[in-house]
């Protein structure tokens, strides 16, 4: 499991970022390190703290770092002069609160450390997607069925929709298997996200009633398609 | 000792003087920081200076000595200038190497490496209205006078005169670094606190080799 380091000027809001992310782990969290506040109550960041937190939680799979703004930044990336481990670190250009929970929701599911970056970078595209600035869409994005997929259909019936937490066990099952899923509107396909991510899949807001579009393809598409139509149709233990 | 040597004695005086300075305008420069940033700069730089005289000691190296100053702001200082200012008095150590004393060459060296780690660490350039438009002036003129056979006092004072200039220049200028350049154009028409510290980092410099 790969570690995360959360740099903040301010302890209560590092903290906070960490209680939302975790919120959203059903089973072991991974390890984190808050490296936050300059002592004495003093707003700021610590570089020496950094590389401190960032030893604590090293581990053979890497360390991701999430910063806040302006000195977390310089202060993390002068930490790398300071560590003591030599397993990869990686500093995150996501935004703070959507990269902290990114990466932490997909460190417990077991990400890759470029798995998890790639995801908490990809941060912004979600929040840009639901607002109706939306830039267009990502033309990397698959389309919403392809030749040959494995397709289920399958209606939302708990209240809250897919929401964070369905996401979230979504998003750590799909790890389990060697296929890409595409969820997806039914009624509108423009509205689409791979089902290993938690970003694009909270970004879509699928609600009450919502009829999905489940897609796959690889070795173990079948398996993945019906286990997300599924907990779907069973209202993901809501 | 020749007139051309700088003490380990003297650096220690420069970093003294740098404190005082720091301390006496502490509220000054949280003033030119409260116009266009987050109003911490002479706290933050009183209480990282504060700290570097406290854990000085009786450093018997160049490198020691800038490595004590060094680590010492990047965890005390808790704002940019940590890491800024952290990371030049760390490459002035590690260029200068384990000696006692500096000549005009080997300071000219260790300032200019120190200042390469800032441009790279901050990565500002010239005139997004930063400590980089004092500091590369303030070399400048300290390499032009070494040049032309000055000594090293005659050199930090002439860098002095250029770092001056420098923090002048940045008052019409729009930040385009750090948390001044949210302002956008709102930050022109004030001095860069960056810029204004590192002045009195060269005042230091000039009255301790006088």
């Amino acid at each position: 499991m790969i570690g995360i380091v959360v740099v903040s000027h301010s302890p209560a809001l590092a903290d906070a970022a960490v209680a939302l992310a975790l919120e959203m782990v059903a089973g072991a969290p991974p390890p984190i390190a808050v490296a936050a506040g300059a002592g004495d109550g003093v707003v700021g960041t610590d570089a020496i703290a950094v590389a401190a937190a960032i030893d604590e939680v090293a581990s053979p799979d890497g360390v991701l770092v999430f910063m806040d703004l302006g000195s977390a930044v310089l202060s993390a990336s002068m930490a790398l002069e300071f560590t003591a481990t030599d397993v990869e670190v990686r500093l995150s250009d996501a935004p703070f609160v959507e990269g902290v929970v990114a990466g932490i929701v997909l460190a417990a599911a077991g990400a890759t450390l470029d798995d998890a970056a790639r995801e908490a970078s990809s941060a912004m595209t979600a929040k840009n997607a639901q607002l109706e600035s939306a830039p267009p869409a990502d033309p990397q994005t698959p389309a919403p069925v392809v030749d040959g997929a494995v397709t289920a259909e399958a209606t939302i019936v708990n209240d809250v929709g897919l929401h964070a937490r369905p996401a979230s066990v979504i998003v750590a099952k799909m790890a389990e298997f060697d296929a890409r899923v595409q969820i997806a509107d039914a009624d509108d396909p423009t509205r689409s996200a791979p089902a290993g991510s938690l970003l694009a899949l909270m970004g879509l807001g699928l609600g009450k009633g919502t009829r999905l579009r489940i897609s796959g393809t690889g070795p173990d598409a079948a398996a993945a398609v019906e286990w997300v139509r599924a907990t779907t149709a069973d209202g993901y233990g809501e | 000792m020749t007139v051309a040597d700088v003490s380990l004695d003297r650096l220690v005086d420069w970093l003294t003087r740098f404190r005082a300075l720091v301390t006496e305008n502490q509220g000054y420069l949280t003033e030119l920081d409260s116009a266009i940033g987050d109003a911490d700069h002479g706290s933050n730089m009183a209480r990282g200076m504060n700290a570097v005289i406290d854990k000085l000691g009786e450093p018997q190296t160049v490198d020691a000595l800038f490595k004590t100053v060094g680590m010492t702001l990047v965890s005390s200082v808790g704002g940019a200038s940590g890491p800024l200012y952290g990371t030049f008095f760390l490459r002035i150590g590690t260029t200068a190497g384990a000696v006692d004393s500096l000549d005009g060459a080997t300071l000219s060296a260790g300032l200019r490496a120190g200042f390469d780690g800032v441009i790279s660490r901050g990565k500002a350039e010239p005139g997004d209205k930063t400590m980089v438009d004092a500091m590369g002036p303030a070399l400048d003129a300290l390499d032009a006078s070494l040049g032309s056979g000055s000594d090293p006092a005659a050199a930090a004072a002439a860098a002095f005169e250029a770092a001056q200039r420098g923090r002048d220049a940045t008052e019409p200028l729009v930040a385009r670094k750090g948390r001044a350049s949210y302002l956008g154009e709102r930050s022109a028409g004030h001095l860069d606190p960056g810029a204004t510290s590192t002045a009195f980092l060269f005042q230091a410099l000039a009255e301790a080799l006088a």
